[in-house]
């Protein structure tokens, strides 16, 4: 029987239901252990973690749409790869992505993103997410079921993302029929995961145009406030990287999301107590939405470039190699979290959990995420009484059958089949 | 290239050759100093790249926004000179800039 720890996480289909415990296998060869006979280090510490995750001089995010376990398009010279790595940077998958820029290229683009997430912003759209999902809730409730992840989950967070940038109502049912038929960002499979970008690509051409069209007739909208937007060094971004931009809140902030909210409800329905606890106080959510994220966030883990030879946790790492940063493992380091498997509502500095990453990739979409599950869940717990898994699909408590997703990066449900008992 | 001046919330002074058109959380954060958490990134939706503004260095900076506002009002460490890192853009024009990093809340 194979060692957990000798398991190939990257396209081991079998570590899927049960990542946390490879975590673990991992964790006891020490907070930072090379994969043996690679040139992979997996980083399961919470203090090296935040290490690697705020050097940003030392490694460079070029990899992490493409994993840790990717070849690199060029074979290392020199003991600063920065040049090398910019004259490659479109044969990296998803290189020209946000979360893989570096330097001030990526401070750049994300200063222009960074407007549409600020909580004015968020107040803004907030009528509109909560109206969306009072409305899908009441469907499914009144139906008696729904599968969370399909029905509600993924409309919902397409939707609001599509709201958020300001996609005419009339093309927003394209774009999900568009993101419904791609694939999990991570795949395990390496055919699919070269397919991963397709949606992007289908998107792109409805941005070139709504962005094209407010350069020359500006309206009063958040697409027009990119295109005519200015980088905060003063100079302009093209065409091409403001589509980039757009299509990528949607391949960053949807499937995420959607499954963070299959995962946060996977909790209501299993931990004893948690449902009517949270149903008879509502401002329980945000502490326990935080507990979700640090024990089941959907981000597994986060990947980077070693450019310049340095150190983490008093450990060599040469230049040329790749970290790859377990993010769900680090937010069960026991050096940092009293039982750390345990679910408790309220622990101190819980904010500062890794579930969005830290530093300068950390998720700029974390504050919407955190909305939108808030409002969703609020509706679900409103709107019911009782809300438990459909057992002819996922068996009975104690003996569920779940099936995740075959991606290295997302943590999360295929589906998650409800029954929903209407509140009278 | 301004050159600014930030004290830690233990009190050590450091002097950072800044480069122009990052916010001054950043320069911070690229210098390694100790206390700002920073944890949104710097997109203006959390309080934790508070700073002191020296009242000698108030005039080079323009009004915050309404978000600033409102997130620094959630901060126990808010006084006259509260500013967020993120919110202040370096430009040759904040040469000699001097910041304290507030305690953490």
């Amino acid at each position: 029987m194979q060692d957990l720890a000798d398991r190939d996480y990257f396209t081991d289909h079998s570590i899927l239901l049960d990542p946390y415990a490879y975590f673990e296998a991992l964790r006891a060869k020490g907070p930072i252990y090379r994969l043996p006979g690679r040139d992979i280090f997996v980083v399961t510490g919470f203090e090296e973690s935040l290490e690697v995750l705020n050097n940003n001089a030392d490694f460079s995010s070029s990899v992490s749409t493409g994993g840790a376990a990717a070849p690199l398009p060029f074979t290392p010279e020199g003991d600063d790869l920065t040049g090398q790595i910019e004259a490659h940077r479109e044969q990296f998958l998803g290189g020209e992505l946000l979360v893989a820029r570096d330097d001030r290229p990526h401070s750049n683009s994300r200063a222009l993103l960074s407007r549409l997430f600020t909580p004015s912003r968020l107040k803004a759209n907030e009528e509109y997410m909560t109206s969306l999902a009072g409305k899908l809730v009441s469907d499914a409730v009144a139906k008696g079921r729904c599968d969370l992840i399909k029905d509600i989950a993924v409309p919902f967070a397409t939707l609001v993302i599509a709201d958020l940038l300001g996609v005419p109502p009339n093309d927003r049912d394209h774009f999900m029929e568009v993101i419904a038929a791609g694939v999990p960002p991570g795949s395990l499979d390496e055919e699919e995961r070269s397919d991963q970008n397709q949606p992007l690509v289908v998107m792109a051409g409805f941005f070139v145009n709504y962005l094209m069209e407010r350069k020359q007739a500006p309206r009063d909208d958040v697409l027009t406030e990119l295109a005519s937007a200015s980088f905060p060094d003063g100079t302009t971004p093209d065409i091409a990287e403001l589509v980039r931009l757009s299509t990528f809140l949607f391949g960053a902030g949807q499937d995420t999301t959607a499954k963070l909210l299959g995962n946060a409800m996977r909790f209501i329905i299993e931990q004893p107590g948690l449902q009517d606890q949270l149903r008879s106080d509502t401002s329980l959510l945000p502490a326990f939405i935080e507990e979700v994220l640090r024990l089941e966030g959907s981000t597994k883990m986060t990947s980077r470039l070693v450019r310049k030879s340095t150190k983490v946790g008093g450990m060599d790492i040469p230049v040329g190699t790749k970290v790859m940063v377990a993010l769900a493992a680090a937010n069960r380091d026991p050096r940092r979290y009293e039982n750390p498997r345990d679910f408790v509502i309220g622990r101190p500095k819980i904010k500062e959990h890794l579930a969005f990453g830290r530093g300068a990739h950390v998720c700029i979409g974390a504050p919407l995420a955190r909305v939108e599950i808030r409002i969703v869940l609020e509706k679900f717990l409103q709107k019911t009484s009782n809300i438990d898994l459909d057992e002819t699909v996922h068996g009975p408590r104690g003996a569920r059958k779940l099936a995740y997703e075959p991606s290295f990066i997302i943590r999360g449900l295929e589906e998650l089949q409800l029954k929903l008992t209407p509140r009278q | 290239m301004p050159q600014i001046f930030v004290t830690t919330a233990k009190g050590e002074t450091h002097v950072l050759d800044a480069e122009s058109g990052i916010t001054a959380m950043m320069a911070i954060r690229n210098a390694g100093l100790e206390g700002m958490l920073a944890l949104c990134g710097g997109v203006c939706s959390c309080a934790t790249c508070h700073v002191h503004v020296d009242p000698s260095s108030a005039a080079m900076l323009g009004e915050m926004s309404e978000d600033e506002n409102d997130l620094l009002d959630g901060s126990i460490r808010r006084n006259g000179q509260s500013r967020l890192a993120c919110q202040i853009l370096l430009t040759g024009k904040l040469e000699g800039l001097r910041l304290t990093i507030a305690d953490e809340d």
